[in-house]
């Protein structure tokens, strides 16, 4: 029996309002909300929002615009909701954490621009610990940050580099149930875990596209026994490794249609005539052979697989970028 | 012009031609190198071009999804100023020109930047080649109609391009010539057209975002009959006909011309080449020569080209008006403002459109007219305001490197014939017409005589009026 079993996909491409244009990140509310956080692209004034949904596909709404005012986000990198469960967005361009109620509304924000101590750049993964501390994939500092929720400077650790406890441009990260810091060390192509006081323990995997290997993975998460979940970003699938680090699976995307999807395409008769009568699931003649290609083509696949979160009864949140999408996961 | 014989100011013309230009300290580098050698590594596609495509898609997702015509300007302009490998931007830029296909009937970014990244693998192998992937590229096939070109119903709109606009003129075929291949490339179609032409026609992303098209061949739809082409006679597919093209002088003198028109000096429209002698014939017939010789390779005609007398003669330096794509990334890559992944660099490829030139949005399939029509009044004018806009910003990486390499070289006293040479030497071993050059040291004496005169001011001050000089405009 395979290690996980898809579920369900979630959203439909959209600019503005319900659906997704260019998510980036997940985070599931204690209320059982599903936060997905838009980052959109230049040139295009809509797309930038955090839509607010469930899991039965029930839409609540959105928040969150273009822009540097107060709850504006430029280039939207990460968010996570926090023990009280106030919602937190990272901007790894304004360098700032903006903190919204539940329903969307700016409470405040905090962040400086810089490379000393609590300064910020390039903020894009965070991840709360038991005590409401949050921690901080601090990139272009190539360092993890954690504060306090109210944004004072705890402490930092890691430096530019490839040894044990270096990083080459951190992205997402998340706190364990032990607590312990897992972080994708993205351009070194591994995962490294950390003590909560930043000290090393250990890395997983190496570059390459084999079991095991990474290709600048995006993000991680850990479940309760210990599994690490890899967004391979690069190698556009997801891996798990078991608790010792050993390779568990890897799955490439299984999306089918949603429930917003559908509803697009019952009210665009012509469109979905054409398109069941097509074949998405295969693409010959493509030009070059990499997966990123492959994925252009074959819709059901992930392509730029982004973020994996978890939610508390252990399903897996694999936000897909350029599908405008998440695809759902359970465990067998 | 004036009189230098030095071999920075031929590898700078070679740069602007092969290249969108070089920093001095570049053209430092590749006059040690040597002209011939420079060349080679030019023509060389082992050379890495650098380019972090990582950091393009972690940062700007469209340069990723490509969903709209931004995100690929966007990351088309990025390598153009940032390529170790400017040649391979450059031929491609070239085969989009011919080949021009757009975004305004795909609606689909991802397809035609499939199509560039055709041109940067393939743009210099043989024109064999060329034709064969352009015939049976997604986006061309989808721009001129070919998945409606069946036996049933032949559809003559690849056909008659691929003849007049692609290869070889018109006045070197007859108009049965262009039904018999028209009927060659029957059954060349794409994956699911029915749907992915809907798609286009609907600006649709639903539900998942844009999909990518392939190519396909259907033998069901492809007439296996005999045809007549061009006086041979047989069951021709489409590679037969690229091969019969091939071997036509007409073709061989049309792309020599058009390389010409590129590489070399402005050239009239294409429509007017059948009335209209080659500026200079002597150099077609050398190009002409060496597609021959060397079994159609782009490649070999590429450097006969670059290490021709006609080439290097003075007499065609700044005798191309840079197109805008050329404009704009020669001054990024001057000024350095854009050596990593920035949202800004959007707006700058939105200004190339402003000039005329929206990459991979051709207004016809004619693609541009290029030469003076780039600089009709209105162009000029968005021409010379970027230019002058982006030379105004001092804190510029490469405006602050041009600056110190002037400072070094004159010293804190320079007298206003060293700043004008010093900045036209910093800016790409540039030269300028007797006149301009009289009206640059106008103004430098204007500034050198400043009882508040500040070096490192008085050079951002000349680098800027440079930039808005005519000469600038050209290449």
């Amino acid at each position: 029996m395979p290690f996980l079993r898809y579920d369900r996909t979630l959203g439909v491409a959209a600019m503005e309002n319900r659906g997704f244009y260019y998510p980036v990140d997940t985070a599931i509310h204690q209320n059982g909300r599903i936060y997905g956080l838009n980052r959109s692209h230049e040139g295009d004034t809509r797309g930038v929002r955090v839509c607010i949904l469930d899991l039965e596909s029930k839409f609540y709404g959105v928040f969150g615009s273009i822009g540097e005012s107060d709850g504006q986000f430029t280039w939207a990198a990460s968010i996570a909701v926090s023990n009280a469960g106030k919602v937190y967005v990272g901007d790894e361009y304004l360098e700032r954490i903006s903190i919204f109620d539940e329903n969307g509304i700016f409470e405040s924000k905090w962040g400086d621009s810089g490379v000393g101590p609590g300064q910020l750049n390039g903020p894009c993964g965070l991840s709360f610990d038991i005590d409401s501390n949050l921690y901080i994939s601090d990139h272009r500092n190539n360092r993890v940050q954690k504060f306090t929720d109210d944004g004072e400077y705890i402490l930092s650790f890691g430096e530019e580099g490839h040894l044990d406890g270096q990083f080459n441009l951190p992205w997402g990260l998340t706190v364990a149930t032990d607590g312990d810091i897992y972080v994708a060390d993205w351009r070194n192509d591994r995962i490294q875990r950390f003590t909560p006081e930043g000290d090393f323990v250990r890395k997983y995997g190496s570059p390459g596209n084999g079991d095991g290997e990474f290709h600048r993975p995006a993000s991680v998460a850990v479940d309760t026994e210990g599994y690490i979940y890899v967004a391979d970003w690069g190698n556009e699938r997801v891996q798990v490794l078991d608790p010792d680090g050993g390779f568990v699976t890897k799955i490439r995307g299984d999306a089918t249609i949603s429930p917003w999807a559908q509803q697009f395409l019952d009210a665009n008769v012509d469109e979905s005539e054409l398109r069941s009568n097509s074949n998405l699931e295969t693409a010959v003649n493509i030009r070059g052979d990499s997966e990123h290609e492959m994925s252009s083509h074959i819709e059901h696949l992930f392509w730029a697989p982004i973020s994996v979160k978890l939610d508390n009864t252990g399903r897996l949140y694999v936000t897909d970028r350029n599908r405008h999408r998440i695809q759902v996961y359970k465990r067998n | 012009m004036r009189d230098s014989d030095s071999g920075a100011d031929l590898i700078g013309h070679l740069m602007r031609r092969a290249g969108f230009g070089s920093t001095r300290s570049e053209i430092e580098s590749l006059s040690k190198q040597g002209y011939k050698e420079t060349v080679e590594n030019l023509l060389n596609h082992q050379i890495d071009d650098e380019i972090p495509v990582d950091l393009l898609r972690r940062y700007h997702p469209d340069q990723s999804g490509m969903i709209g015509l931004g995100g690929i300007t966007s990351y088309w302009l990025y390598r153009m100023i940032n390529s170790k490998q400017p040649l391979q931007e450059k031929i491609a830029l070239f085969w989009h020109g011919v080949f021009a296909t757009g975004y305004s009937k795909l609606t689909q970014g991802r397809v035609l930047m499939d199509q560039v990244d055709m041109f940067r693998k393939y743009g210099m192998d043989s024109l064999r080649l060329i034709l064969t992937e352009i015939s049976r590229d997604p986006s061309m096939i989808l721009w001129l109609d070919n998945h409606n070109n069946q036996k049933s119903a032949i559809n003559e709109n690849y056909g008659r391009e691929l003849l007049e606009l692609f290869s070889m003129g018109v006045g070197n075929y007859a108009e049965q010539d262009i039904k018999e291949v028209a009927r060659a490339f029957t059954g060349w179609t794409v994956g699911n057209a029915d749907y992915m032409e809907r798609r286009a026609q609907n600006d649709s992303l639903w539900p998942y975002g844009r999909l990518n098209i392939h190519f396909e061949y259907h033998t069901d739809k492809h007439d296996f009959g005999d045809k007549t082409f061009l006086g041979e006679t047989g069951d021709f597919s489409g590679e037969d006909i690229v091969d019969i093209i091939c071997k036509q002088p007409a073709t061989a003198r049309f792309i020599a011309r058009h390389m010409y028109n590129f590489f070399v000096a402005d050239e009239p429209p294409v429509t007017q080449w059948p009335y209209t002698e080659p500026r200079d014939p002597q150099a077609i017939d050398i190009l002409t020569k060496s597609y021959f010789e060397s079994n159609y390779s782009i490649r070999e005609m590429l450097r006969v080209l670059f290490n021709s007398n006609f080439f290097k003669s003075r007499n065609c330096w700044y005798e191309k008006v840079k197109s805008p794509a050329e404009l704009v990334s020669g001054i990024l890559r001057l000024t350095g403002e854009f050596d990593k992944p920035d949202p800004k660099l959007q707006s700058a490829a939105f200004d190339m459109a402003t000039m005329g030139q929206s990459l991979l949005n051709p207004p016809s399939v004619e693609g541009w007219h290029s030469g003076l029509e780039w600089i009709d009044t209105g162009n000029l004018v968005e021409r010379i305001n970027f230019a002058s806009e982006k030379f105004s910003e001092k804190e510029r990486p490469g405006i602050q490197e041009m600056i110190r390499g002037y400072v070094t070289m004159y010293g804190e006293k320079a007298s206003a014939s060293n700043l004008v040479e010093g900045c036209l030497d910093q800016m790409g071993a540039l030269q300028v017409s007797e006149s301009t050059h009289s009206a640059l040291l106008s103004h430098a004496s204007s500034i050198t005589k400043s009882s508040e005169f500040d070096p490192v001011k008085a050079a951002a001050e000349m680098l800027r009026m440079v930039a808005t000089t005519p000469e600038f405009q050209k290449e």
